[in-house]
């Protein structure tokens, strides 16, 4: 069990992180650069010293800011930190890199690096200098160094950037594997939605140092707590919707490009009536920009449409903020349609509880 | 350096003409890459233009009568040993020192570095004459060592301390180029697996800065071996190898001082050489 409660300050802003994680549990911290991120792996990992901090991990006490004052150094933390540089020792074959947290070098630990070897898929390379390793194959050897010197955490900060996605996803799982199989509670922090999503099964969203939600990474996704998270996790447009007396009504419905469907289905959430103003590929998809009135909006659909041309979208069960830029809790039981083309349903009434 | 003479020859191209862009003539890239060649062996030839001299101007017997005078070799000895004894000092004191300015652990990290470049800026003529000043038998110091019946003038501690300031800058500042290059996260992974600093400091910085320490370390062996300026006036006696050159060149002329000379470069340059050498294979090693 990993619990860290800790914050620092940092230029602009404090960074604050109340985390648990239990064992073999995975949470992926999600958010844009500089967030604040990499800072609570180096808090937890002892590189970074909090303002405030208790951090405890297997019950022990690895940092505490209130007494009795603890700081527990690096090198005695048994916390393991996975970057995207691999950070192979270039002067140490890759043998003697997965053993490097095992000087001791009994015979357990070699029968050990055997067997990982093997899992891991490096087997054939351990007499090799690390300059001489692909980018994955690196990766592997700095994975297994952790799991070697037997860590009772493993933080992992984007190390997969700038592999290709086979790749990623192969190391993603593999870690996934090892981490439940080991008991290890891991944090994985990420930039790119999927990848964490990949990895984890919490998904916590970071803002400017602050943890904005957390969540099962489906769920966060789908009903963001506040318009803030729904921009992060990629929610691109916001619609104001309107009461029927034509006024605005104070909501906003958050779309998100992958969640609209062309035609109209009132029963499934809102529609837009517009006019297509570009066109482009997007993957296998069609990145669709719509323009209603003054708002634009962007859908991702599997056939193209010719800019210019008028179409009616709807995107689905989308989920509504109010002037504070928080979840909206009951929908709005009427209909609405005014200038911008936007239509609430009535049939649908509430929602539910989006928290 | 070799490649300035190609830029007088190429004809600006007109879209940048880079590696494989505008279409250099066949004859022209040929020419080109001669000149380039040519040039860069003028400029080495000239380099090591007084080192050919010196050997085209030795004869056998020239060295013979020099190398077989009595007490031909003492300063040959004396100069190997006060350089060893140099190079521990250097060793003992510039390496925390070239490591703190690498790593930035200084507070004003500049004014630091400032003194250690002053220190190669001084003409060692000039350190030689301060060192009299400061370590002198009427200074503080001076007296100190008089007191432990020790003197810094004309004696071989003044021949280590002269050596010391003369090849200390170009240690350090060589030391801490090495270390600048190793990355810090190294050192910080290498922590996180369990390594107090000490034990980070001997598995990792040391063998990744060992190429580069090798080169400072014996580039500071060529300067001690050949320290002149503050040890002519600091330690005329007991004579060492550079000034066993000079006094000869004055007493018996040019041809009897050329021996010696080759001596000093025998010494000299061995370890030096052998330094670029191994780093060279640690590289190529790491490599792969």
């Amino acid at each position: 069990m990993l619990e860290a409660d800790a914050e620092v300050n940092r230029r602009d802003f404090t960074v604050r992180a109340a985390l648990t994680v239990a064992p073999g549990e995975r949470l992926a911290l999600f958010g844009p650069s500089g967030a604040g991120k990499t800072t609570i792996l180096e808090m937890i990992a002892g590189l970074v010293q909090p303002n405030r901090a208790l951090i405890l991990l297997k019950g022990r006490v690895l940092t505490s800011t209130d007494k009795p004052v603890t700081a527990i150094p690096p090198w005695r933390r048994r916390v393991g930190l996975l970057r995207q540089d691999p950070g192979l020792f270039p002067h140490l074959s890759v043998r003697a890199n997965l053993l490097y947290g095992r000087s001791d070098g009994s015979d357990a630990a070699a029968a050990e690096l055997t067997e990982l070897a093997g899992v891991l898929g490096i087997d054939g390379l351990l007499g090799s200098m690390p300059s001489r390793l692909s980018g994955g194959q690196a990766h592997r050897v700095a994975l297994g160094r952790l799991l070697l010197s037997h860590c009772d955490a493993l933080l992992l900060d984007e190390p997969y950037t700038g592999l290709d996605s086979s790749l990623r996803r192969t190391l993603t799982d593999l870690v996934i594997s090892l981490v439940e199989e080991r008991g290890v509670p891991s944090i994985l922090v990420a930039h790119e939605l999927a990848e964490a999503q990949a990895y984890a099964d919490r998904l916590a969203i970071l803002d400017r140092g602050e943890v904005l939600q957390i969540g099962a990474p489906g769920e966060v996704v789908l009903s963001p707590a506040t318009r803030r998270v729904a921009e992060l996790v990629g929610y691109t447009s916001f619609l104001p919707l309107q009461a029927p007396n034509g006024k605005p009504d104070g909501l906003v419905a958050a779309i998100h490009p992958d969640r609209v469907i062309r035609g109209h289905h009132p029963e499934l959430g809102i529609f837009v009536h517009g006019v297509v103003s570009s066109c482009r590929p997007a993957g296998a998809l069609w990145e669709i920009g719509i323009r209603s009135g003054e708002t634009t909006m962007t859908a991702r659909m599997p056939e193209a449409v010719q800019a210019g041309q008028n179409i009616q979208v709807t995107a689905t069960d989308p989920p509504l903020f109010g002037h504070d830029g928080m979840a909206a809790t009951v929908r709005p039981a009427h209909a609405a349609e005014g200038d911008l083309g936007v239509g609430w349903l009535a049939q649908r009434g509430q929602t539910g509880n989006r928290r | 350096m070799g490649a300035s003479p190609t830029v007088t020859v190429t004809p600006p191209a007109p879209d940048g003409g880079g590696p494989g862009g505008a279409p250099v003539p066949r004859g022209l890239r040929h020419a080109n890459r001669s000149l380039a060649i040519a040039g860069t062996a003028i400029i080495w030839i000239a380099l090591l233009g007084p080192v050919i001299a010196l050997l085209t101007h030795l004869s056998w017997h020239s060295i013979k009568t020099s190398l077989s005078a009595p007490g031909a070799f003492d300063p040959l000895i004396l100069s190997v040993e006060s350089g060893a004894v140099t190079l521990g000092v250097l060793l003992l004191l510039g390496t925390p020192l070239a490591w703190a300015l690498a790593r930035g652990t200084l507070p004003l990290p500049r004014i630091w570095e400032a003194g250690v470049l002053a220190t190669l800026l001084l003409p060692p003529l000039v350190i030689g004459l301060l060192l009299v000043f400061m370590v002198g038998p009427f200074t503080p110091i001076g007296h100190l060592l008089s007191g432990l019946h020790l003197s810094a003038t004309d004696t071989f501690l003044a021949l280590v301390i002269a050596q010391v300031y003369e090849s200390a800058p170009y240690y350090i500042l060589g030391a801490q180029a090495a270390f600048s290059g190793v990355d810090p996260r190294l050192e910080q992974q290498a922590a996180l697996l369990g390594d107090p600093p000490r034990r980070v400091f001997r598995r990792i910085t040391v063998p990744l800065a060992a190429p580069g320490l090798a080169m400072a370390l014996a580039i500071a062996w060529a300067r001690a071996m050949g320290a002149f300026g503050a040890v002519v006036i600091i330690a005329y006696h007991p004579t060492a190898l550079p000034l066993q050159i000079w006094t000869t060149l004055q007493e018996t002329g040019l041809p009897s001082a050329l021996p010696f000379a080759l001596v000093l470069l025998v010494v000299a340059l061995p370890l030096p050489l052998a330094a670029y050498f191994w780093s060279a294979r640690a590289r190529s090693r790491r490599r792969g």
